[in-house]
Order: C-alpha cells, then structure tokens, then sequence
C-alpha cells in the first residue's frame, strides 16, 4: 500500500498563552479529497502553515508524498499548490504580473498558456492591479496561481470565500476534475455543506485538536437536522423514544427540541394525528455538530 | 539564491533607490557649489568658526579650521550627514523591511508555498540589500567626485577620497546588516521603519555628543559612527584596519545571525 500523501503524527504547535494545536494526526490518501474543518481559531490554518514550512512544529511530525515538511520543504512545494485564505498580498502587481511571477518559481514548460487557460476559466482580468481586485477576483487569481504548475496535492485554505456562487460551481467541477486526473486534495473549511458537497474524508478539529475524522458518507448517514416542534399543547413525550431523536432534546412548555438523525418519514409518521402549531427541521450549526461528537 | 525573486526585489525597491540617490546627490551637489563663496570669504568664516566648540568641528571630522579650505576637507565635513546619515538611514530601512514586508503585507503565504528554501529567500534579499547599498554608495561617491573635480582650486588626494568612500559604504552595509539582525527578531509583522531611522539617528547623536563633551567621550565607542575617520586631509588618513575589521567583522556576524534566526523563524500573519 502505498504511504499517505499527507502524514501528520501527534503534531503540535505551541503559542505560549495562545491556543495553537496539540496532537493532531491525520492521514490523507493519494487522490482523496479531505475535508478539514473547524470553526475560526481552531487550527486549521496552523495545521496548513506546518505543512508550508511557515511556521515549525513544536512537536510532532508532518510529512507530504513522504517527504519532512521542514527540511525537504521545497521538493514538497514543487508539487504543490496552495490557495490561502487571505489572497490580498501583492496589491501593486497586475493579476498577470503576478501570475508570471509565481510561474517563473516553477519554470513550467507552457507556463503562459496554462495562465492564459486558467485566467479564461476563472474570468480573471490580468490587466487590472490585484489591489483593484474585489476579494473574490483576488481569490480567483490565488486560486490560478496555485494550479499553474499542475500539483499532485493542492491545499485549499477557505478557498471559495468571497467567491460567487457562479464561481463556486466553476471551482468545483474544476476540483472534481483534477481529482479525477489524480490530484489529492486538502481542503480547510469553516462551512460543512461546502466540505459534505466536495469532499470524501473529512477531519474535526476544534480547539487545536482532532474531534473525530470520518468518512463523509459515514458522515452523512448519521446527518444530524437540527428539529423545533411546537404543539397546541403540552408536548408529547412519546416522542422522545422515536428512533433517531439524540440524547438530551429540549422540552421547554410546548416546545420540543432537538437533534434528530433519523428518518424522516418515521418522524412524520409519529407526528401524525398531533396538534402541531409550528415545526422547523434545519441545519444545525457546526457547534452544534461538535457538541454531538463530544456526545 | 533565487534569481526570480532577486528580480522582482529588485524592480520593486529600484523607484525607492533613484529618490534617495538623486536626494543626496542633490544635497552634495548644492553644498559643494557654496565652496567658491566659502573660499573667497575665508577672513569671516574664520571669525565664524572660531566662536564653535572645538569638538562641534572634530565630529565633522575638522581637526583644523584651516582643513575646511582644502576641497576636499570641505567635502567630507560637509556632506557627512548626507553620505553616512542619509546613506545609514537608506540602508537599515530598506534592510530592516525586506524580510519583514512578506510577513506584514501577507505575501509571505504565498512566498514560502512556492519552491524555494528559506536560505534562497535570504541569500535573494540580502543581494539586493548588499547590491543596492553599493549603487548608492556608487552612484553618489561618483556625484561627490565629479563636484570635487568642478570646485577644486588646487589638487586633491583621490586615494583619500576613495578611503572616505569605502568607509561610507563600510558603515551602510554595516547598518544594512543590523536592519535585517534586527527585523529577524521581530515577531509579530509590522513595519519598523521609524524604529530603524531611530536607531541611526540615536548612534549618530551619541557619537556627535561624544565628540563635543569631552567628559563623556568614551560613551562614543559604542556607535558605528566612531569607527568613520573624516580626518581626509590628514596626510597620514588610512583605511585603519581595525575599523575595518570592526565593519566587516560586525556586519558578516549580524548577517549570519540574522541567516540562522530566519531559517527557524515561525511566520506569522
């Protein structure tokens, strides 16, 4: 079998007072798309800027294709590609400035031609200057530069934020077709739909560390909706035993809350002949998500 | 290093480098076309300079009043603010930031994702940090030499010249190494322009008083500044080699330090 594209053991990252990570492992398979996800704070970008050599594990060790991220840093980076989060740096350079800028690190044969390809794809203007760029044109043009050079491993931090729906379809199908060709990807994301859409593994991290990582059909199977029942009246606490109503609902008066994993059609069936005044089945948010993982 | 890089540092710092050596060619341009004036006014400048503290005199490098007639005594206590202050000022700015811009203007992300080393890095910007320095010194001691050969009555010593200029660009290159020591200790990003312009101007003021109060006078040994001999009329004015090694020494220790701290050094943005 052969070794993960992304190897993380007990990796750790210590800030002193500030939170950073402690003990995150986690395996990426070659021509997975991993989902990484956590709320703000959490770890995601100091887990990515390990693994960029930016920053140095206090403990642990990361390693890409094989290779040590910090002292075989540049054979990492030869194949691959990263889109942070943040893409306003470079303000004074025109998009394609920039653009033939990072292709000359790489000395790619076609270089302008894969620019010219990508820029047509994603709409970029390498004309106007990055810092007359709205952020989602900025994020388009980091999301260009990260491809140039068709990497094996492609890691993506928030990379659809500020991005039109439009744009979004585009970079999906984009992702889904290079992973097609063999590119694994990395994927760090605040929002679950987006890392439940694209991606086939995902990890948990909240609070520097590794909540749970799961496959995202496991995932799904277990989807958690988010339900608020009111009734006319009392509520009805038969309701409580339905398969698939998770541990600890709300019962507050006539309202009924909870997390509910399981069909719908059986929940239905049970609120049948009920004197119901209002029902609302949502997403719940990703706390809400970790608290059941803690659970 | 890394020649895309060395490029791109390159162009984005050339606008910054033709404003500060047109400035000082300018400044040293204009002082030296009032040396005419000076020379045909001698008898009232004498009676100016003879009410200056002597040690006002000696921190411009006159031992002599009767040196400030010589072209090229006049020269170097003239335009000493320019070439080591101005020249110090250009080099520790441009040094102190150049590391440090990737980090406050975020590009650093994008920098260190791309395939170079850390030392690739350093080796590109130190270059242009070293390069540049020496097209200031260049450019200007060139300025100086050609404003020297314009207002000369009689000839002046060029070897005594070229010493005054290699110790110039001895001093920038040193406080190009201690702008980039320092800006390798800089944790969180934000520029340190106003701290750097600081620094040298506080060496420069702790040399001047140095010179002017004789009591006081051995506080002068801890600023670069001291390690400058302006004496160029002097018949014996050499390149001592202990300043040399004091230049050379300083610098190639604080640009290895700062190539050790870098090479460890977590970016943060």
């Amino acid at each position: 079998m052969s070794s993960p594209v992304i190897d993380i053991k007990d990796l750790s990252k210590n800030y002193g007072r500030d939170r950073g990570i402690e003990h995150v492992s986690l395996e990426v398979e070659e021509g997975d798309i991993f989902g990484f996800i956590g709320p703000n704070g959490a770890g995601k970008s100091t887990t990515i800027r390990i693994l960029l050599n930016l920053i140095f594990p206090s403990g642990g060790t990361a390693r890409i294709m094989g290779m040590d991220v910090v002292t075989e840093s540049k054979k990492i980076k030869l194949q691959t590609g990263y889109v942070p989060s943040d893409a306003n740096a470079y303000s004074s350079m025109t998009a394609g400035e920039f653009l033939n800028y990072c292709q000359g690190f790489y000395g790619t044969k076609n270089g302008s031609e894969r620019i010219a390809a990508l820029s047509e794809l994603f709409e970029v203007d390498r004309k106007r200057k990055i810092s007359d760029l709205s952020g989602g044109n900025r994020k388009k043009v980091a999301i260009v530069q990260s491809l140039l050079h068709n990497p094996r491993l492609l890691i993506l931090d928030e990379p659809t934020m500020g991005l039109d729906p439009l744009m979004q379809a585009r970079f999906y199908d984009l992702l889904h077709s290079e992973n097609r060709k063999g590119m694994t990807i990395f994927f760090s994301s605040h929002m679950l739909s987006e890392v439940q859409m694209l991606c086939k593994r995902v990890a948990i991290i909240k609070e520097g560390r590794i909540i749970k990582v799961e496959d995202i059909e496991t995932l799904r199977k277990r989807q958690l909706k988010k339900v608020r029942i009111e009734f006319d009246d009392q509520v009805d606490r038969e309701i409580v035993r339905l398969p698939g109503i998770q541990p600890e609902p709300v019962i507050s008066g006539k309202v009924f809350q909870c997390m509910y994993s399981g069909n719908f059609e059986e929940l239905i069936a049970a609120l049948r002949g009920k004197k119901i005044t209002d029902m609302t089945i949502e997403e719940p948010s990703l706390e809400e998500i970790f608290m059941h993982y803690y659970n | 290093m890394n020649r895309n890089l060395f490029i791109r540092e390159l162009r984005s710092n050339a606008f910054s480098l033709m404003m500060w050596m047109a400035v000082i060619t300018i400044l040293i341009t204009v002082t030296m076309s009032v040396y005419g004036t000076f020379l045909e006014n001698n008898s009232k400048v004498l009676g100016m300079m003879s009410i200056i503290p002597k040690g006002a005199l000696l921190f411009k490098g006159i031992s002599n009043i009767n040196d400030l007639f010589s072209v090229l005594g006049f020269y170097s206590a003239n335009n000493v603010i320019y070439m080591l202050v101005l020249g110090s000022i250009y080099a520790i700015v441009l040094s102190s930031n150049i590391l440090l811009k990737e980090e406050y203007n975020r590009s650093a992300e994008y920098l260190l994702s791309w395939p170079l080393t850390r030392r690739e890095v350093f080796l590109s910007k130190l270059a242009v940090v070293f390069l540049n320095i020496f097209i200031l010194n260049m450019i200007t001691a060139a300025a100086g030499f050609i404003c020297l050969e314009i207002n000369k009555r009689e000839p002046f010593s060029i070897n005594a010249f070229m010493i005054l200029s290699l110790y110039t660009l001895l001093l920038n290159l040193f406080f190009g190494a201690l702008g980039l020591f320092i800006s390798t200790l800089v944790k969180r990003p934000k520029p340190i322009t106003a701290f750097s312009i600081g620094l040298v101007l506080i060496l420069y003021f702790i040399f001047a008083l140095s010179k002017i109060t004789e009591s006081i006078a051995k506080i002068g040994y801890i600023s670069p500044f001291k390690y400058v001999n302006l004496d160029t009329v002097n018949p014996a004015y050499k390149l001592e080699f202990f300043n040399l090694l004091y230049f050379a020494g300083l610098s190639v220790l604080l640009t290895g330090l700062s190539y050790l701290f870098y090479k460890r050094k977590d970016i943060y943005l």
